[in-house]
């Protein structure tokens, strides 16, 4: 059916979306097209391979039940089975892909037999160590079978804790490379069991013997350890300790000789096996941590990241019991030194800096889990990851943070040395934005401006030089207003006490307002509105300063004459903050005279509204009311909302004006209407004797000409509230509902308009008229726009709307009161013609189930009444027809045979079938019948 | 220790990101549903990618001068890792995802988190993360090569094709197993295993048959800053790498390589070396460059025993403090309308030797018009003008003149039409020159591995070569009379 290359492109549509890629098809079919495929002995394996990437990396999807789980993996299982034996690529990615399906579909929880028998093959794989039988081609499949194992034990720990005496004997049989994961296997077996026992309350001394000597089957009862409390130890949890008077003879030495050879494992498998090995250590008292004292110093001198961070591991698990205070300094210094190692790579380095931070000491002063530095670094020690220009971005940003800590932990005072570098370099960073640095480089330096800031705010020798560097960037790159009012929003955000901010605006507002009118241009002008904008916000800032300059541009530029609507805007911005400023009285007569002259002189009929709409308000509202008004729409927090009443700010496009709030949760559903045949008719004024003069046949395929004969669908929908219940909503009007199809199956949706809805009276009726392209199911997306009772706009999102197959469709469109022998006449001619096999897309099939007599009525009656072809139930079944618009047909023949019901399908288009097949499965499952396919 | 899933995407300035590979670990994103619990946040399709990635890395509307979402300054990214807003802002968030740039290729990683989500847990204490690091960049190494720079596209095309098989290999289930070849470099065929006792490193695919030959190859980077100016005082260090070649027979073979310093020699510090090492000498590990050195630490001779794997292969590396630079650099310039004197003096320090494979200076000069008339004497060697304009270069060759000391001097008008290239840090008269060269058979250490010193425990007798270099890195001459940017806080305080 399809071809390598028509399944390359299916298969990566699907990987960039599937859920995209599922609109069109059925994860039924495409999962029946995959198996079928797979099986397939012409194609090759590559694409075979291919082909399991899918199931491989998305089960879930394909899979979506433990008995669909069940089936696929039957089938990959017997193509697993019948491969040939020089297919090892593809017999591994069937191995891995098996895994995924069982593990993600719980088919291990559930114990399916499929399960169990797959665990059987791995371990039969695995069994034949050296390749005595499979030969040296093998050496794949062996090891795949043993990462497929140890992928299972990961995920339900222990259940190979009753198997460690075999997987240990194959560890030490085996002397080819595979005897990594041979080893990688045993030892995570082995610390799951230690793990399990360890959690047990009374422990004999022989249970751990028993445990390492154990040949028996897997430990099922395992399968529903909560695998989080298995996670693995790290500073914030506690290891439970296995009480055992013993002495541990047989562990320790397995253990000895597991570090021994682990010198033999690629690095990354080394640090795994070591992960393993410090927490069995930590969790049997009677094992000493100077185990590990012999790998110490290979540990030290690596280079590996990996390998470093296990060590870093061991020092947190074992502290002082393992590393003495020298260890403890060398460690830190070493870590210090590859912070900055030329030859390492950046994101090492910048986790080395990280791990600098949360260094576990032998003797922590403060709590666990915060970023905290480690007593041991020194400005001195520090002084090499000093921040330089000639970093890039991350690592200078991380430098400097580490580098604050430092110097703030070292209280040097504001005459610290390196406190005066680290303040050298913000303003370095400030000058090569005044340069005209790059876009990175100026976000940078504000980064950097604010770590400094956060650090050291309360050193007034530094914040107010920064102040005064900052307005001097300012006045000279206007254009970074953004980011200077972004920085202060987050100065404010995180010190609530700070007057930085404060001081910073009161210093741009001063440099603002002694600009000179010749200087000023229009685009610098627009910037500046948006830092006096943003400082009328500040309420311990006088104003007056403002509108002085305000009112000196409007009256001596030719501004007003220019009539610019957003400069226009932004001055209203400004004073809009002005009106709500606690010290308006003081510039009381100012912004009147301001908003007075601007709505008699500005040449912009709006802006003339707006400056008026102000000044009516100023003049006539207490201050108390006139900032109830403004506020109105910001209180729970949402700040940068606006209501409609608002002026939008210079920047604003023009959707924003409209200020939309945003519901939290759904507050609108549509819930569908069940009975609604009656709507499903596509009228049509035709009168009947023209059927019968015509031909039935004729008539029927000539309404197809007239363009939009029964292309439509539509579905019924009572518009009602869902279970959120906030007052606020009681009462809504003008909704107006948009609908966002999720496929090209269909046409676009126009909106629907709906003028009220009240939460005590009945719930409106909505009609969704869709068309299709191709009648699949589909889901449609809704969003509503609604006003509330206050006059506020709002947006809500709903909840999907599911329009299932059987939705779509319509009875034969004929005119109403055509009697069945027409009807019969147009359906044999299309049954024939649709069997014929003379057009590609038709296509027909057979569906079986068993059924009692008297259910049969019924199922008619409940599912096929309005699209019955006969008049009557004939005696042994009937004819059913569905029309799908635009022009689709899905005929039954229904017919009741010995044992069971058969129902013949014929159809003009064989991509439907899949649905057809879901839907007749769907029915008759309902009547809790037993369905049989052919 | 494994990664949920992988990431390979590239992004070209202005566009969207497209993803060239992808691949999820079903198995691990189902331990991480378990894990995670309320807190767990699915991964978004492969379409989705892109764009959440981008704006996190700052690479999304490279025009727009400030994008909230991209701009925030109090978005401190915890590097190495940076969480993606899959929800949009104040949303519920994807993290730790790891990345590494490549010019324009971005590989990324999502480790599992083995640890309660909230409070979220330190970076450090995650052990996914260092296997996810070491993951990205050997493939990493793999895409790119051991230059780290972007091959052909379509040589990066087939490299691509061929990672389900390396993955296949290094991490079939998401849990990493080793790292990827380097440079598209696929695994040689295993080779059988001898029927003894001793077990095949998994390091190491097969067994060398033939002649055994061992070469040990020395490079050493030197870096320099010179201020020429009292205020700033000039650095130079020097870094170095000892790569290996053994094809030597024998599962685990047994191979020493000494590297010695000459007497007064100052010691090798901030020693790394390669896990086939098998024995280390805790003296060797005690230099660092972040102490101060004291006389009485370890000088050598540095014995490394190992064992060693096929390919070739960075046994050790060091850094090393050195008592001068090997080319000490004088530049003044003086400004005039549209023109600057230029005085330039390089001078060879006299225990370098005088051979070089090649020497340039280049003096490029930023935020002024391109150069039009060049009134400037060499006293050896050639000066050319760059193609844009923009850049002097002076070809000083194989051999300084027996003085050891070459100058230049002149005057360039910019007096061109265009406007030449920018830079925020060169205004006014900050300006540099950067040396490149290449001096074979030298270390500036004067660390060296003895022929005789390598010694192959085997039964056949073995050919050893090794050779040493010095190259140039990053050695810059700043203008004395310009406001030059400091390069190192260490000699601050």
């Amino acid at each position: 059916m399809a071809t390598a290359n028509s399944w390359n492109q299916r298969l990566s549509n699907f990987l960039q979306s599937p859920s995209q890629f599922l609109t069109c098809t059925t994860t039924d079919s495409f999962l029946t097209d995959l198996l079928h495929e797979l099986r397939d002995d012409k194609a090759n394996d590559n694409t075979k391979i291919l082909l399991l990437s899918v199931l491989l990396e998305h089960p879930n999807v394909l899979c979506p039940t433990v008995s669909v789980g069940e089936e696929t993996v039957q089938d990959l299982m017997s193509i697993l089975t019948h491969a040939p034996q020089k297919s090892v690529s593809l017999k591994c990615h069937l191995m891995l892909t098996i895994t995924n399906v069982l593990v993600c579909t719980s088919c291990f929880t559930s114990k399916a037999k499929v399960a169990e028998d797959f665990l059987d093959l791995l371990f039969q794989t695995i069994q034949d160590t050296n390749d005595h039988r499979g030969g040296s081609a093998h050496y794949p499949v062996r090891a795949t079978a043993c990462d497929c194992l140890r992928e299972i034990e990961t995920c339900y720990p222990g259940l190979l804790s009753q198997k460690l005496e075999a997987l240990y004997q194959f560890k030490q049989q085996e002397t080819t490379v595979l005897h990594q994961s041979y080893c990688l296997l045993f030892t995570l077996g082995l610390k799951n069991a230690i793990r399990h026992l360890a959690q047990q309350k009374d422990v004999a001394d022989t249970d751990l013997k028993n445990l390492l000597t154990g040949n028996e089957g897997l430990a099922w009862k395992c399968i529903d350890t909560q695998l989080s409390i298995m996670f693995p130890f790290n500073l914030m949890n506690q290891v439970p300790q296995l009480q055992t008077g013993g002495d541990c003879k047989e562990l320790r030495s397995i253990m000895t000789l597991l570090l021994e050879e682990s010198y033999l494992l690629t690095p990354v498998s080394q640090a795994s096996l070591l992960r393993e090995l410090v927490e069995i250590v930590a969790m049997v008292p009677a094992l000493s941590p100077a185990i590990f004292k012999s790998q110490l110093l290979r540990l030290f001198g690596t280079g590996e990241v990996e390998l470093l961070h296990v060590t870093l591991f061991m020092k947190g698990a074992f502290t002082d019991s393992l590393f003495s205070a020298e260890d403890e300094n060398f460690f830190l210094k070493r870590l210090v030194g590859m912070a900055q190692h030329p030859l390492l790579t950046i994101p090492e380095k910048l986790f080395y800096m990280r791990c600098i931070l949360h260094f576990p000491e032998n003797r922590p002063i403060s709590s666990h889990g915060e970023e905290c530095l480690p007593v041991l670094v020194t400005p001195r020690l520090a002084a090499s990851l000093l921040p330089t220009v000639f970093n890039d971005s991350n690592t200078m940003l991380c430098r400097l943070n580490l580098l604050c800590l430092v110097h703030l932990e070292a209280d040097e005072g504001e005459e610290g040395k390196g406190l005066g570098y680290l303040f050298d370099h913000v303003i370095a960073l400030l000058k090569i934005v005044d340069n005209h640095g790059n876009r990175e480089m100026t976000v940078t330096s504000f980064k950097a401006v604010f770590i400094f800031l956060m650090h050291f705010y309360h050193m007034e020798k530094y914040s107010e030089k920064l102040i005064s560097k900052v307005c001097e960037l300012y006045s000279k790159n206007c254009c970074l207003a953004p980011h200077l009012i972004n920085l202060v929003d987050r100065i404010q955000e995180s010190l609530e006490d700070s007057v930085w901010a404060s001081q910073l605006f009161k210093a741009l507002q001063k440099s603002i307002v002694e600009v000179s009118l010749s200087q000023l241009t229009l685009q610098n002008l627009s910037w500046h509105l948006k830092i006096l904008g943003r400082v009328a916000k500040e309420n311990k800032i006088p104003q007056r300063n403002t509108l002085y300059f305000l009112l000196n541009v409007l009256l001596n530029s030719s501004l007003c004459e220019r009539g610019s609507w957003q400069v226009g805007n932004a001055i209203l911005a400004v004073c809009r903050n002005l009106l709500k400023h606690p010290t308006l009285n003081q510039v009381f007569i100012e912004l009147a005279d301001l908003l007075q002259y601007m709505s008699a002189h500005y040449e912009d009929t709006d802006i003339q509204d707006h400056a008026r709409f102000y000044y009516t308000l100023l003049t006539n509202l207490s201050w108390e009311k006139l900032s109830g008004v403004l506020a109105k729409g910001a209180d729970g927090g949402q700040a940068k909302i606006r209501s409609l009443s608002a002026i939008m700010a210079e920047s604003d496009g023009l959707t924003n004006c409209l200020t939309i709030h945003q519901t939290d949760q759904p507050v609108l559903q549509l819930v569908k209407i069940q009975n609604q045949e009656s709507q499903k008719s596509t009228t049509s004024a035709t009168k009947l004797e023209d059927v019968e003069k015509q031909g039935a046949l004729e008539f029927y395929q000539e309404q197809f000409l007239t363009p939009g004969f029964a292309s439509e669908v539509t579905l019924q929908y009572i518009l009602t509230y869902t279970e959120v219940n906030d007052s606020l909503f009681d009462r809504i009007f003008s909704i107006c509902l948009h609908f966002d199809l999720k496929d090209s199956n269909y046409a676009e949706v126009s909106d629907i308009c709906v003028p009220c809805l009240f939460r005590d009276r009945k719930p409106p009726e909505v009609c969704l008229k869709l068309k299709p392209r191709l009648p699949y199911p589909t889901t449609v997306n809704v969003r509503a726009v609604f006003t509330t009772e206050d006059g506020l706009s709002w947006h809500t999102q709903l909840p999907d709307v599911t329009v299932s197959f059987p939705e779509v469709f319509l009875p034969l469109p004929l005119p109403p009161g055509t009697s069945h022998v027409l009807k019969q006449d147009v359906f044999d001619h299309l049954w024939n013609a649709m069997s014929s096999g003379e057009s590609n897309c038709a296509a027909t099939s057979l569906f079986c189930f068993q059924i009692g007599d008297s259910s049969l009525n019924d199922l008619i009656k409940s599912h096929f009444e309005s699209y019955l072809i006969s008049e009557q139930l004939e005696q042994n079944g009937c004819k059913v027809l569905f029309f799908l618009p635009p022009k689709f047909h899905v005929l039954l023949k229904i017919e009741q045979a010995e044992d069971s019901i058969q129902v013949n399908i014929a159809t003009d288009n064989w991509e439907l079938l899949p649905h057809v097949n879901a839907y007749l499965l769907n029915i008759t499952a309902l009547s809790n019948m037993t369905p049989s396919h052919i | 220790m494994s990664v949920r899933a992988l990431w390979i995407i590239s992004h070209d300035k202005g566009e969207a990101g497209t993803v060239r590979f992808s691949r999820r670990y079903a198995t691990v994103e189902h331990r991480a549903k378990l894990l995670a619990g309320t807190h767990y946040v699915a991964v978004p399709e492969d379409r989705a990618i892109p764009q959440l990635l981008l704006t996190e890395l700052g690479l999304v509307e490279p025009d727009k001068p400030y994008v909230a979402m991209r701009d925030d300054c109090a978005r401190q990214q915890h590097s190495p890792a940076v969480e993606l807003r899959v929800d949009g802002p104040g949303g519920r968030t994807l993290w730790p995802v790891l990345t590494i740039t490549q010019g324009k290729l971005i590989l990324a990683c999502l480790p599992l988190v083995e640890a309660p989500l909230e409070p979220r847990p330190p970076l450090p204490s995650l052990a996914s993360v260092s296997h996810g690091l070491a993951l990205l960049s050997g493939l990493q190494g793999f895409l790119c090569g051991p230059a780290g720079k972007l091959p052909e596209p379509e040589v990066l095309a087939s490299r691509l094709a061929a990672l389900p098989s390396v993955l296949l290999r290094i991490c079939p289930l998401g849990t990493p197993l080793d790292k990827a070849p380097q440079s598209g470099v696929t695994p040689a065929p295993v080779a059988p295993s001898p029927g003894g006792t001793q077990k095949q490193p998994a390091w190491k695919a097969g067994l060398h048959r033939g002649r055994a030959v061992v070469s040990v190859a020395l490079t050493e980077m030197v870096r320099s800053m010179q201020y020429g100016n009292r205020s700033r005082q000039d650095l130079w260090d020097v870094y170095g790498t000892v790569t290996c070649k053994c094809e030597v027979e024998g599962v685990l073979p047994n191979v020493t390589v000494t590297l010695t310093l000459p007497p007064n020699g100052s010691p090798l510090q901030d020693i790394l070396v390669h896990p086939c090492v098998t024995s280390l000498d805790a003296s060797m590990l005690t230099a660092s460059s972040i102490d101060d050195s004291d006389g009485s630490a370890f000088s050598g001779p540095y014995k490394f025993p190992f064992s060693p794997p096929l390919e070739s292969f960075r046994l050790c590396s060091y850094t090393s403090q050195v008592p001068v630079p090997p080319i000490l650099g004088s530049y003044q310039l003086k400004g005039e309308e549209n023109q600057l004197k230029l005085n330039v003096g390089l001078k060879l320090h006299e225990s370098v030797k005088n051979s070089f494979e090649y020497c340039e200076a280049h003096l490029p000069f930023f935020n002024r018009n391109q150069m039009g008339n060049v009134d400037v004497k060499v006293s050896s060697g050639q000066l050319e003008v760059s193609k844009e304009k923009n850049l002097l270069v002076w070809i000083i060759g194989q051999k300084f003149p027996k003085s050891r000391e070459v100058t230049l001097d002149g005057t360039v008008h910019f007096s061109g039409q265009l406007p030449g290239p920018t830079d925020p840090l060169c205004t006014d008269l900050t300006a540099y020159i950067k040396l490149y060269f290449r001096v074979p058979d030298l270390t500036l250490s004067g660390c060296c591995v003895d022929q005789h010193s390598v010694q192959v425990y085997s039964s056949a007798k073995s050919k050893i070569v090794t050779s040493r270099e010095l190259v140039s890195s990053e050695y810059y001459i700043w203008n004395s009379t310009g406001d030059a940017p400091v390069s190192s806080g260490l000699l601050m305080l």
